[in-house]
């Protein structure tokens, strides 16, 4: 760890100011949270996922804590494309917040319908297609666990919209997540973002019936930390480009544990919810001391 | 939503990447998170606060009314705002927990804590001295005001604070008409109300096993209040457990001109962001699911769809 100049990170050929990224969902489209947190600072931030319609998500109970983590089932809610790209996406570009746009699709024709609008948007240089969200009966996890399906999807992406970086985020909810990061790279993926949240559930032992109507709901916070840095470390190992860390970071260190894990970057989801200054906490650690050095030499 | 995008002035103590290394005790004045100091964010609708308990009464068993002593900057508040506290800096419990406001003086915040779980307990366990970082001023939508009419307030359990706070403001304001309080809770030793006798005209209560006041849930009181024309009014207003407030709506809202809720959901982020906390509503153009934090907490209760909220 050397106290350097620069901790600017390059993901495809679009650089950012620092590797630190609020992730996609827990800080909507960014601005709901502009009274808490100092955006501009950012390395960038990736947007609630989107899909092509505007989504109403799922019905019931959306949140329930667990011990050290929470359970989520918002099923992807989102304004659609059309005010995401119309109102939402210039917004945070005309106040100098730095967008990485995340993409999902619920069936192939209304993903190649949302990558027409992306590319149609023109301010947009990098996205991140959501391959694994656990709360949506179609797409979302349903395509990111078949290494096939991946590939399929990446590409179109990277026909589509030729000249922005494409990163494809990872669900754990795999044998092999190093299998999913593989497909990506090939296909022609720019980076990875791993991890999504973990399939969980939970009972209300008084009403005795499970909390969520979906039944599952995906796990994230502090609890899965362990979890993602495993991922991460076998990710790096398997692959050449560059992994991006998320899952549970509760604190300065814990960013830090990505990067000696060989993250290039690190996003915070929950925790933005209790400690909203983390991001920039860990932003002010890497310019004092730098970005840790990774240690991982293999041994996946 | 360029204005709500002003950049906030943060710094940061290099000791800051510690904070979650501090020992992990339970330190009054060392369970503040050191990032967050209030005064830096003075000016701005809502922010983070570093606050100062001034206060802890206990008024039942399960129930305290904790005093903060205003933090500097702190933006002001309309019945039915609410704030969310850490009640750490470590992770367990891991979300902030919401708390209606109960008064905001010039001074002082208040806020009226049921003990539940971890969250609550520790909160209702904080002694004088002991800081906590608050997110608030929160909330999209606030009670309307009664406008000289005569006004109802039904408060179940700790519902009871954003009943207080409207009182309060509203006598404040000059209001003149009358305000009657029903209190209702499942037993006396769950019973509050006397404290604040004087906000209102005049308070009833009652208690689900007859303990206390009238023997019967709170929604039934003020059926028999009105029909021996004990009291009336032209507004209702009400916070408690969703089967109190539906069954207020469906039952006795006829009576009044208006009905106006604040509802309870499990929030996690409480500005809108993370879609955790929504409310099914039947709008003009078909049903909504609304967040409860943002666009809430008051809803006006016929809006809602009863039959999917729980
Ligand atoms: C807008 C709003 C205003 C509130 N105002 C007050 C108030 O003035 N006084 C007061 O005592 N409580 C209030 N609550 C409820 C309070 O937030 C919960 O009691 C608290 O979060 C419970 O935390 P815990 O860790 O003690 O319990 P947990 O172990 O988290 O939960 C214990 C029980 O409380 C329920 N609960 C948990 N979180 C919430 C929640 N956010 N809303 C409703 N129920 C919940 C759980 O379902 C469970 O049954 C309010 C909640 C909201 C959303
Ligand atoms: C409420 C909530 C909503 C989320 N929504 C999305 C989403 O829309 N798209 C996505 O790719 N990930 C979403 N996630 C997953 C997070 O981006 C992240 O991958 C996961 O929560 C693990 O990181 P964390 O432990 O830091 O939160 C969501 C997570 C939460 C808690
Ligand atoms: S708590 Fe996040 S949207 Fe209401």
């Amino acid at each position: 760890m050397s106290a350097s100049g620069s901790i600017k990170v390059t993901i495809g050929d679009v650089s950012f100011d620092n590797p630190v990224f609020l992730a996609s969902g827990p800080a909507g489209y960014g601005e709901e949270y502009a009274d808490f947190v100092d955006l501009q600072r950012l390395g960038g931030i990736v947007t609630k996922t989107v899909t092509y319609e505007p989504k109403a998500g799922n019905p019931g109970t959306r949140l329930q804590e667990t011990r050290g983590g929470l359970l989520n089932s918002v099923g992807l809610e989102n304004v659609g494309a059309g005010v995401f790209f119309g109102e939402k996406l210039p917004g945070l570009l005309d106040n100098g917040i730095r967008p990485i746009v995340s993409l999902a699709a619920e069936d192939w024709d209304g993903y190649r319908r949302l990558l027409d609008a992306a590319a149609g948007a023109g301010e947009i240089d990098i996205v991140e297609l959501n391959l694994s969200c656990p709360n949506v009966d179609r797409g979302g996890m349903a395509v990111g666990t078949d290494p096939r399906m991946i590939s399929r999807y990446v590409g179109h992406a990277k026909d589509i919209l030729s000249g922005t970086a494409v990163i494809a985020k990872l669900t754990p909810n795999v044998q092999d997540i190093g299998r999913l990061a593989l497909a990506a790279e090939e296909a022609g993926a720019d980076a990875i973002t791993a991890i999504n949240t973990i399939v969980g559930m939970d009972i209300d032992i008084h009403a005795k019936r499970p909390v969520f109507k979906r039944i599952r709901a995906g796990l994230s916070g502090p609890a899965i930390f362990p979890v993602a840095l495993e991922a991460v470390w076998r990710i790096v190992n398997t692959v050449d480009i560059p992994v991006i860390g998320v899952g549970g970071i509760d604190s300065v260190d814990d960013a830090l544990k990505f990067f000696m894990a060989g993250a290039a970057a690190v996003q915070v989801g929950t925790a933005i919810f209790y400690d909203s200054r983390l991001p920039e906490k860990i932003i002010t650690e890497l310019e004092k001391n730098g970005i840790p050095a990774s240690i991982n030499r293999g041994g996946a | 939503m360029g204005a709500c995008l002003q950049t906030v002035p943060v710094s940061f103590r290099a000791e800051d990447r510690y904070d979650q290394s501090l020992g992990r005790l339970f330190l009054p004045g060392s369970m503040i998170d050191r990032g967050v100091e209030g005064d830096r964010l003075a000016g701005i609708e809502k922010g983070l606060f570093s606050a100062e308990v001034a206060g802890n009464e206990k008024l039942s068993p399960a129930c305290r009314l904790i005093r903060f002593a205003r933090p500097e900057g702190f933006p002001d508040a309309k019945p039915g705002h609410f704030v969310s506290v850490r009640v750490n800096s470590f992770s367990v419990p891991l979300l902030r927990r919401p708390y209606s406001i109960m008064d905001l003086t010039e001074t002082e915040l208040l806020l009226l804590v049921k003990v539940v779980g971890p969250g609550s307990r520790l909160l209702a366990e904080a002694a004088v001295g002991d800081r906590m970082d608050i997110a608030g001023v929160l909330g999209g939508t606030v009670f309307p005001s009664p406008a000289g009419e005569d006004a109802v307030f039904v408060g179940g359990g700790t519902g009871l604070a954003p009943m207080i706070f409207a009182a309060r403001t509203w006598k404040r304001e000059g209001n003149t008409g009358n305000s009657y309080l029903i209190h209702g809770a499942a037993t006396s030793e769950e019973l509050l109300g006397t404290f604040c006798e004087s906000d209102f005209t005049k308070v009833f209560r009652s208690t689900m096993d007859g303990s206390e006041g009238y023997d019967g849930d709170a929604v039934s009181y003020l059926q028999s209040l009105l029909n021996d024309d004990t009291i009336s009014g032209s507004k209702l207003y009400s916070c408690g457990p969703a089967g109190m407030v539906k069954a207020l709506e469906l039952k006795v809202s006829t009576r009044f001109d208006s009905h106006y809720t604040s509802l309870e959901a499990v929030m996690a982020c409480g500005v809108g962001a993370c879609r955790g906390c929504t409310v099914p509503l039947r709008e003009e153009d078909g049903r909504k699911l609304r967040a409860v934090c943002s666009d809430g907490t008051v809803f006006d209760a016929s809006q809602i769809a009863w039959e999917d909220w729980e």
